[in-house]
C-alpha cells in the first residue's frame, strides 16, 4: 500500500504520490484542479465544505448586496493559527474570525454554536485530499506531509495532531524546502550548493542545501512562520480601502470581497502593467486603478524581511551568496517579478522554476513517500533542527543544549539532580529560540522527573535525554544512573493538545451512521496488530540469523498469542501484547542496527579492493 | 558536559571513532570522514525503517542521533581534540592556568580597547573600528596558527605507539585552552562590531 505525500497549505492543499519512478499530483475527479484551496466552512452541525466550494460560501458582495454567511463560517489560512496559543494570534488577524477563546494553550474558533481547534479545521482538509484519492478506490492510510522548517515544535506536533484526527498515520514530516529540494534532486536539476527560496501564503523558508551523490544535506534553514503572500494582500487591501470608515473596512462582507478582488488584481499584474479592481458598495462604488510598480512599492518591504532572513542562513552556513550553485523558487507568492528580480540580485544568478512552484513541494513529498516504501536507495535526506533548544537554568538563564542548524535526528544528554534533601520531583523547563533569557524564549514543554527515592540533595543522577526526531519534534527519555533503570517523565505542553482532548475530538468526529468509537479503537488495535506482525516477519526473513533459539520461540509464543486476540474483541489485551511484543524484539531489533552498520562497513572493504 | 562551540557531547561513554568506523588516528580526511557518515547514514536512518517494528525504529533513532553526534564530534578539529582529552580521561582546567603571559596580555589589551570604542563619541567610532578590524586579522591569523599546531600535535600522537605520552597531552591542553581563550575574545570583538554597525 503505498504512502502518500501531502502539501498542507496555507492558501492551497495538494496530495501526490509515486507513480512508477516520477511523482505526480492528484486531480480532483469532477474539476481536474491539482490544488485544494485550504478553506473550510462550518455550518451548525459541523464541517459542510472544503475548497471552492467552501469559498463559494463566504461572506461577499454581489451587486452592491450581501450573500452567504449567515450561520456558516468560513475559515482560511488556518495554518497561521497551527500549535499557537491564544495570545499569539497576530493583531491584524483577529477581526477576520470570531474567536471563541483566546486565553488558552489553542486557539479555539466559534463557529456557531460550535468550538473548533486549528488542528481540527486542518484535518477537514487532509479528509478532503484522502476523499480525492479514495475516489480512485485507493486507501490512503499512511502519509507524510510538509511544513514549514521553521516550524516549531508546537506547530509541528499541531500538523501531526491533524494527520491524527484525520484517521491518518503521519509516518514523517517533512520540511517544505528540503520537499523541493528532492524534487528537483530526482530530475537531477539542481545539485551543489542549492538555496531554496520557499515565498508561500502564509510562511518564508529559506533552506540552504548541498546535493551530492543522493545526499541531501542542509546546512542552515531560517524563516518567519508569519510571513507570505496573504500579508500582501492584506497591505493591499488597505489600499484599496483607503478613506473608508473603520466599521465599513472591518465588515466582513466588504472585506472578504476586497481581498478576493485584491488577490486578483496582484495576479493580474503578474503578466500586465496595469490593472483596475471596482468594489460595489450598498451606497458607492470603489474603483481604483493599481500600476505593477505600485503593487510592487507595496509588497518590498515584506520582501525585504525575506531576504534578510536569506542573509542570516547564508552567515550560518558559513557562505556567500556567490558560493550558491543553484536557486530554487518555491510557492506562488514567488510569481511576482518583484520577487524573481530581488531573489535574483540577491544570489546573482537567475533563479529556477522549471518545477511548477505551487506543485513542487507535494512532488517532493511523493518522493520522500517513495523513500520510504524503500526505493531510491541512494538517497539520504539530512536536515536540521531549525531553533535552538535549551532549558531554563538558575537566574532565568536560557542554557542552550542543541544548537539550531544541528542535523537530526540528534541527541544530547544532561545530568540532573536535587537541590534539597529529599527532593521528590526535579522539574526541568525546555525550550526554543535564541535569545539569552527563557522568557525571551518559546516555552515548548515543562518535564517532571520523579518521584525520586528520599536520598540526600545532590546524591541523585539522573540523565535525562533529549532526542529530536527525524520530524523535528522532541522526545524526552530520562534513566536514574544509581538505580540502572528508566526513571519516568511527566511532559506537561506548553502549547497543543492534550491526548484526552484528541480522543475527545476523535469521538465527536464520528458521523450517526457510522462505527461508534469502541468500534473504531478495535480497528485501530488491530492495525497495529498487523503492523507489528507483518514488519517481524520481514525482519525474521531478512535477519533471521541474528535471533537466538530461545528468542525466536518466545517472540513467535508472543506472536501466536497477539493474532489470538486480534480475532477477539478485546482491544485492551491486543494493546498490551503488541507492547509486550515490541519489547521482546528489542535485543534483535538492536542487532540488526549493529548488523546494518558491518554490511555498510564490507560495502567499503569490496570498494577499497575494486 | 558539552563543547560549548557546537554543543556536541563530550564523554568517554561515546566512542566516535567506532561509531563511524575509523581507526583511532586524530588526522581525519574529512572526505573519508563524510563518506563514513553518509554511509552509515545510509543504512540506519529511520527512513530506511518506517514500516519496521517500532523497536526497530527506535533503535535505529537512538543510532542515527549517536552516528550523528561523533560525525560532528571528529568532523571539527578542535571539538575532535576536546574529545580525545575526555576520552584519555583528562579535563580542560577550569582556571586555564597554562594559558602564556603573552595571550592573557593582548586580551587585556583587546577588551581596553573595546571598552574604548563603546564608550567613544559616535564621531571618533569609525576611526576605533578600523583599529578593531586591524585586531581581528591579527587575531585570525593567530588562530590558524594555533590550527596548525593542533594539527601537528594530532600528527605526532598518530605517530607515537599505543599507551599515555604526557607530554603530547599537556601540549594538547595547552594549544586548545589558547584556542578557547581566543575564540571569545574573536566572539567579543565581533559582537562589538555587530553593535557598531547596528549603531
Amino acid at each position: 500500500m503505498r504512502i502518500f505525500g501531502i502539501d498542507l497549505g496555507t492558501t492551497n492543499s495538494l496530495i501526490a504520490a509515486m507513480d512508477g519512478d516520477r511523482p505526480c499530483v492528484f486531480e480532483d475527479p469532477s474539476t481536474r484542479a491539482k490544488v485544494l484551496p485550504s478553506v473550510v466552512a462550518i455550518g451548525p452541525d459541523g464541517p459542510v465544505a472544503v475548497g471552492d466550494d467552501a469559498i463559494a460560501l463566504e461572506p461577499q458582495l454581489s451587486s452592491g448586496h450581501e450573500s452567504g454567511g449567515g450561520n456558516v463560517a468560513v475559515v482560511r489560512s488556518v495554518k497561521r493559527y497551527m500549535g499557537l496559543g491564544g495570545s499569539e494570534v497576530a493583531p491584524e488577524d483577529q477581526p477576520r474570525y470570531a474567536f471563541a477563546d483566546l486565553s488558552g494553550p489553542v486557539v479555539r474558533f466559534k463557529c456557531g454554536s460550535r468550538i473548533y481547534t486549528p488542528p481540527q479545521i486542518s484535518a477537514e482538509i487532509l479528509r478532503a485530499l484522502k476523499t480525492r484519492v479514495e475516489a480512485t478506490a485507493e486507501k490512503v492510510e499512511r502519509v507524510v506531509i510538509t511544513v514549514p522548517a521553521y516550524f516549531t515544535d508546537g506547530q509541528r506536533q499541531a500538523t501531526k495532531d491533524a494527520g491524527r484526527l484525520a484517521g491518518l498515520e503521519v509516518v514523517r514530516l517533512v520540511n517544505e524546502p528540503t520537499a523541493a529540494s528532492l524534487a528537483y534532486g530526482l530530475e537531477k536539476m539542481a545539485e551543489g550548493k542549492v538555496a531554496v527560496y520557499d515565498f508561500g501564503g502564509g510562511t518564508f523558508d529559506i533552506s540552504i542545501l548541498n546535493i551530492a551523490g543522493g545526499v541531501f544535506e542542509v546546512l542552515a534553514t531560517n524563516g518567519d512562520t508569519h510571513l507570505g503572500g496573504d500579508d500582501i494582500d492584506n497591505a493591499l487591501v488597505n489600499w484599496i480601502l483607503e478613506g473608508l470608515p473603520d466599521s465599513l473596512k472591518s465588515e466582513r462582507h466588504v472585506w472578504n470581497t476586497a481581498r478576493h478582488e485584491a488577490e486578483s488584481a496582484k495576479k493580474r499584474l503578474s503578466e500586465v502593467d496595469q490593472t483596475e479592481v471596482t468594489i460595489q458598495l450598498p451606497n458607492q462604488t470603489i474603483r481604483k486603478k493599481i500600476s505593477r510598480s505600485k503593487l510592487e512599492s507595496i509588497a518590498i518591504p515584506f520582501v525585504e524581511r525575506t531576504l534578510e532572513r536569506c542573509s542570516l542562513a547564508l552567515k550560518d552556513a558559513k557562505l556567500a551568496p556567490s558560493d550558491i550553485d543553484a536557486v530554487v523558487l518555491v510557492g506562488g507568492s514567488t510569481r511576482m517579478p518583484v520577487v524573481r528580480r530581488s531573489v535574483a540580485d540577491k544570489f546573482g544568478r537567475e533563479p529556477l522554476c522549471s518545477i511548477d512552484p505551487d506543485l513542487v513541494v507535494a512532488l517532493g513529498a511523493a518522493v520522500q513517500a517513495g523513500v520510504l516504501m524503500g526505493s531510491q536507495q541512494e538517497m539520504l535526506l539530512l536536515d536540521v533542527v531549525p531553533l535552538s533548544l535549551g532549558i531554563e537554568t538558575m537566574g532565568g538563564v536560557m542554557e542552550r543544549i542543541i544548537h539550531r542548524n544541528t542535523t537530526i535526528p540528534t541527541s544530547v544528554t544532561e545530568n540532573f539532580t536535587t537541590a534539597v534533601d529529599n527532593q521528590t520531583h526535579v522539574d526541568i523547563h525546555v525550550l526554543q529560540g535564541e535569545r539569552e533569557m527563557a522568557r525571551d524564549c518559546r516555552s515548548l514543554a515543562r518535564f517532571k522527573l520523579g518521584p525520586i527515592e528520599p536520598q540526600p540533595a545532590g546524591y541523585p543522577k539522573i540523565a535525562v535525554t533529549f532526542l529530536i526526531d527525524a520530524n523535528g519534534i522532541l522526545n524526552v527519555t530520562a534513566r536514574d544512573e544509581r538505580a540502572g533503570r528508566e526513571h519516568s517523565v511527566d511532559v506537561k505542553p506548553s502549547y497543543g493538545l492534550t491526548d484526552d482532548e484528541i480522543e475527545r475530538m476523535l469521538e465527536e468526529a464520528i458521523d450517526l451512521g457510522e462505527q461508534d468509537l469502541e468500534e473504531r479503537l478495535l480497528t485501530v488495535a488491530r492495525s497495529d496488530g498487523e503492523q507489528i506482525l507483518a514488519a517481524l516477519r520481514k525482519q525474521l526473513g531478512e535477519w533471521g540469523s541474528l535471533v537466538e533459539p530461545d528468542e525466536r520461540t518466545s517472540m513467535e509464543d508472543a506472536a501466536r498469542r497477539l493474532e489470538a486476540a486480534m480475532e477477539g474483541r478485546d482491544r485492551e489485551l491486543i494493546s498490551r501484547l503488541v507492547e509486550e511484543l515490541n519489547h521482546l524484539s528489542t535485543p534483535f531489533a538492536e542487532r540488526i542496527m549493529d548488523a546494518a552498520i558491518k554490511l555498510a562497513l564490507e560495502k567499503r572493504s569490496v570498494e577499497e579492493i575494486s | 558536559m558539552v563543547c560549548d562551540q557546537c554543543g556536541a557531547p563530550l564523554g568517554a561513554e561515546l566512542d566516535c571513532f567506532a561509531a563511524l568506523e575509523l581507526p583511532k588516528k586524530l588526522r581525519i580526511d574529512s572526505q573519508a570522514l563524510e563518506a563514513a557518515y553518509h554511509r552509515l547514514g545510509r543504512r540506519i536512518h529511520p527512513d530506511r525503517f518506517s514500516s519496521g517494528s517500532a523497536a526497530v525504529r527506535s533503535a535505529s533513532l537512538r543510532g542515527t542521533a549517536l552516528l550523528t553526534r561523533s560525525y560532528r564530534t571528529l568532523r571539527d578539529p578542535v571539538s575532535r581534540g576536546l574529545y580525545w582529552l575526555e576520552f584519555s580521561g583528562q579535563k580542560l582546567g577550569e582556571n586555564n592556568q597554562n594559558v602564556p603571559p603573552e595571550l592573557a596580555a593582548t586580551v587585556f589589551e583587546v577588551q581596553e580597547e573595546l571598552a574604548e570604542m563603546r564608550d567613544a563619541a559616535p564621531a571618533l567610532r569609525a576611526g576605533f573600528r578600523e583599529k578593531i578590524e586591524g585586531r581581528r586579522a591579527e587575531l585570525e591569523d593567530s588562530m590558524t596558527e594555533l590550527k596548525s599546531q593542533l594539527d601537528a600535535n594530532f600528527a605526532a600522537w598518530d605517530a607515537s605507539g599505543e599507551g599515555d605520552h604526557p607530554e603530547l597531552m599537556v601540549s594538547l591542553k595547552g594549544i586548545l585552552s589558547r584556542i578557547a581563550y581566543l575564540r571569545t575574545l574573536i566572539r567579543d570583538v565581533d559582537r562589538e562590531l555587530e553593535n557598531l554597525k547596528a549603531a
